[in-house]
Formats: structure tokens, C-alpha cells, sequence
């Protein structure tokens, strides 16, 4: 009974560190009608930056005043630009990309001034334990024990449009155990470290923005 | 009577596997409009019925119906390349004042699926040919385009929706390179310098 209490109670916990560098302390002034694109890298071998993360990042930045755009929303707005083939990975390769006159036009009616580029994964190892389940004519159940890790980390690079420049860049690591344990049922008790590391980023990249009223 | 009704259960339940296992995908999506310079110039896109109504079999279980999609994505492409785009059937239905006519075609699809290649992703290759002529029909070059598109997770997924959401990927990579490489074709960049010294940028 302790030691399921125990599992109870650590099940649940993560830790989770925000390191950040911005090259000033000033706010970020945007204005209630710009926009804020958030993405997620494309261009890795054979990962891509879950779409589930770069989601959330977005719902979270939602509750400011500005306009936050989709992935979506942004990607067919200009494009072929920013497909895996040809989004810039670099400031350098930005600067070429907004002196064609139609993209910085696009940018400029669509009222987007900064980009939030959204990089990382999610990890799981160390499984440890066993669980069985059974079924027969008596019924059915499960018994035994598994955890395993999960490590999460992503980091965002803010990019203004307007003055082409690296704003602040972001990173976050979440770890934590998570447990099944079989007694009859199966009791999952998952640790939500996308969860925190999405509150963490989400609400860092909030307090950077200044929101001007209009 | 009952061993009649067994068999016919039983080629049913077989049926129904045997057809389980295929997989026919549609490629239904609109794409987006190019953001881009087009050149001034104008061109004929020759897609003939096969291109339009192209059906590629990358597996013996596989089939992706990409004509309307290929032809959806390439209209829009060369779109945002010449002023001018006129979509025919045929290479009679060009006229002699276009600056470049251009047919594409399929090479090959291939399919990479999670149980091939034990990655958690669907990808998929479209290797298209281009046959770039002048309007009198003298050839000028004819360059490979290769465009991939992957999956980003297969988990969850169902295989036709995966399949379809890679198809879309790798059609939109296509609209990246011709947009990209189309004008640096080095066989097009000499013969632009030539006929229209004033189209080609340095």
C-alpha cells in the first residue's frame, strides 16, 4: 500500500529547466493587429518537431492580444518559402528570402512581424519492470509493474521580420517517469512533461512581447 | 445447403481480406497559390490525358490516383514562373508566339511505408521528367525533377491518410524545386540569354 502511494505521488512529478538568452532586456513591441507565426522544423533526417507541441506553443501564445498564425496558416500563405526544402535555417538565408519583392510584400499584407521557429523531440528509454495480463472465463486482469523515462527537449529561436535580426532563443527540458501499474486494471500514471515543457516555453515566449493597445 | 452457405461465408470473410489489404489512395488537396516573380514570359503546360488521370502503383498493394492533384500543383506552379501559362491536352493545341513549351511527365513513384523500412514514417518519391521545347519543337532540355515528402509521425495514423498526407508533401516539394532550380537549368539559362537577353537575370 506505501509503495503504491509512493508510485502515486512520484508518478506524477517532472522537472523541468527554461534557459533562455535574449540580447536586450527591452519588450518585444508588437501591436494587436501583427501576428505571430510559431513552427516547427522539417528539415531533420528522420525526425520532425512533434506537431502537437508546436500546437500547444500556439494555443498558449493565443491568450495574448496579438494574433498568433498557424503553421498552416502560414506555410500556404507564402508559399513554396518556407517548405523543408527551402524554409531558411539561418538569418542569412532569411535576408535573401524577404528581398523578393512578393514574399516581403505577402509579409507585409499579412501583418506578420515575428516568426517563432520550433525545434525537438520527444524521448523514451529505460523500461524497466514487467506487467502480464490475462483473461479467461473467470475474468479479466493485469498484474505486475512497468515505468520508463521520457526526456523532452526543444528549443525556439524568435525571429523578428521587420528588422531581420535574432530576438531570443529558448530552451527547455522536461523529464520525468512515468508508471503502469497492474492491479486487475492497468492504472497508468503518465508524467505530462510535453505538458510542462509546453506551460514553460509558452508562457517565456509570452513575456517577451509587449502588447501595445492600438 | 449448409456446406453451401460455409463456402460462400468463407469466400466472403476471403474476399474481405484480399480487398483489406489493398490500399487506393486519392490525392484530393487544394494547394496554395506561389508567392513569386513570375518572368514574363509566356508558356504552354502540355498534360495529356494519362498525366491527367495518373494512377501509380509503388507497391503490388498501393495506388495513388495523383493526375488531378499533379496537375492542380503544377498549373499553379509554373503560374508563379511565367506571366503566361495556357494548361492543353496536346502538343497540337500550342501556339507558335509561347516562349517555351514544357510536358511533363511521371518516371516513378516509390513508397516507403513503417514496415519497410522500420522508421515511424510514410514517404513517398515522385521523379517527374520534364521535356522542355521552344514553341517550333526543338527540344532544349529534359530535366529530372525529384520531389520527396514524408509523414511527420505514422502513429495513429491510417495507412491511405498517410499515404495521401506524404503524396501532398512530396507534390508541394516539386512546387519548392521547380520554383527554386526551374530557371537555373542550365540547357533554359543559356537559351533565355540567347532568345531574351533582357528575361534573364544575372
Amino acid at each position: 500500500m506505501c509503495l503504491f502511494t509512493a508510485a502515486l505521488i512520484c508518478g506524477c512529478g517532472s522537472t523541468t529547466t527554461i534557459d533562455d538568452f535574449r540580447p536586450t532586456n527591452k519588450p518585444i513591441d508588437i501591436s494587436m493587429d501583427q501576428k505571430v507565426a510559431v513552427l516547427g522544423r522539417r528539415d531533420a533526417g528522420h525526425f520532425v518537431t512533434d506537431r502537437e507541441f508546436i500546437e500547444c506553443i500556439g494555443r498558449r501564445m493565443a491568450k495574448s492580444k496579438f494574433l498568433v498564425m498557424s503553421e498552416s496558416e502560414f506555410v500556404d500563405a507564402l508559399y513554396p518559402w518556407f517548405e523543408p526544402r527551402t524554409a531558411p535555417k539561418h538569418l542569412k538565408r532569411l535576408k535573401r528570402i524577404m528581398q523578393v519583392p512578393a514574399v516581403r510584400q505577402k509579409v507585409e499584407a499579412e501583418r506578420i512581424s515575428h516568426l517563432v521557429w520550433i525545434e525537438g523531440e520527444v524521448e523514451s528509454h529505460g523500461a524497466t519492470g514487467a506487467m502480464t495480463c490475462g483473461f479467461g472465463p473467470a475474468g479479466t486482469g493485469c498484474f505486475g509493474y512497468t515505468a520508463w523515462d521520457k526526456n523532452v527537449m526543444f528549443e525556439a529561436v524568435v525571429w523578428d521580420l521587420t528588422d531581420l535580426a535574432e530576438e531570443a532563443r529558448i530552451r527547455v527540458d522536461s523529464e520525468g517517469t512515468s508508471y503502469v501499474i497492474g492491479i486487475v486494471a492497468p492504472i497508468p500514471l503518465l508524467t505530462p512533461v510535453e505538458r510542462e515543457a509546453c506551460e514553460g516555453m509558452g508562457n517565456q515566449l509570452l513575456s517577451y512581447f509587449s502588447q501595445e493597445e492600438d | 445447403m449448409h456446406s453451401k452457405k460455409r463456402i460462400c461465408g468463407l469466400l466472403l470473410m476471403g474476399i474481405a481480406l484480399l480487398s483489406g489489404c489493398t490500399t487506393n489512395v486519392h490525392v484530393d488537396h487544394p494547394f496554395p497559390e506561389m508567392v513569386a516573380q513570375p518572368r514574363d514570359l509566356s508558356a504552354v503546360l502540355v498534360m495529356d490525358h494519362a498525366f491527367r488521370h495518373y494512377e501509380a502503383n509503388p507497391t503490388d498493394k498501393d495506388t495513388i490516383q495523383l493526375g488531378p492533384a499533379q496537375v492542380s500543383l503544377l498549373s499553379k506552379a509554373f503560374s508563379g514562373l511565367f506571366t503566361r501559362v495556357d494548361v492543353v491536352a496536346s502538343k497540337q493545341q500550342t501556339y507558335p508566339e509561347a516562349d517555351l513549351v514544357i510536358i511533363p511527365s511521371v518516371r516513378e513513384v516509390q513508397l516507403s511505408s513503417p514496415s519497410d523500412s522500420y522508421l515511424n514514417v510514410y514517404e513517398v518519391w515522385i521523379k517527374y521528367n520534364l521535356d522542355i521545347e521552344t514553341a517550333d519543337g526543338i527540344p532544349i532540355d529534359s530535366w529530372f525533377l525529384p520531389a520527396y515528402g514524408k509523414t511527420p509521425s505514422s502513429y495513429m495514423m491510417v495507412r491511405s491518410r498517410a499515404i495521401e498526407d506524404a503524396t501532398i508533401m512530396a507534390l508541394r516539394d516539386a512546387g519548392a524545386k521547380l520554383m527554386l532550380d526551374f530557371f537555373r537549368i542550365p540547357a533554359l539559362h543559356g537559351w533565355l540569354r540567347q532568345q531574351l537577353p533582357a528575361e534573364v537575370t544575372p
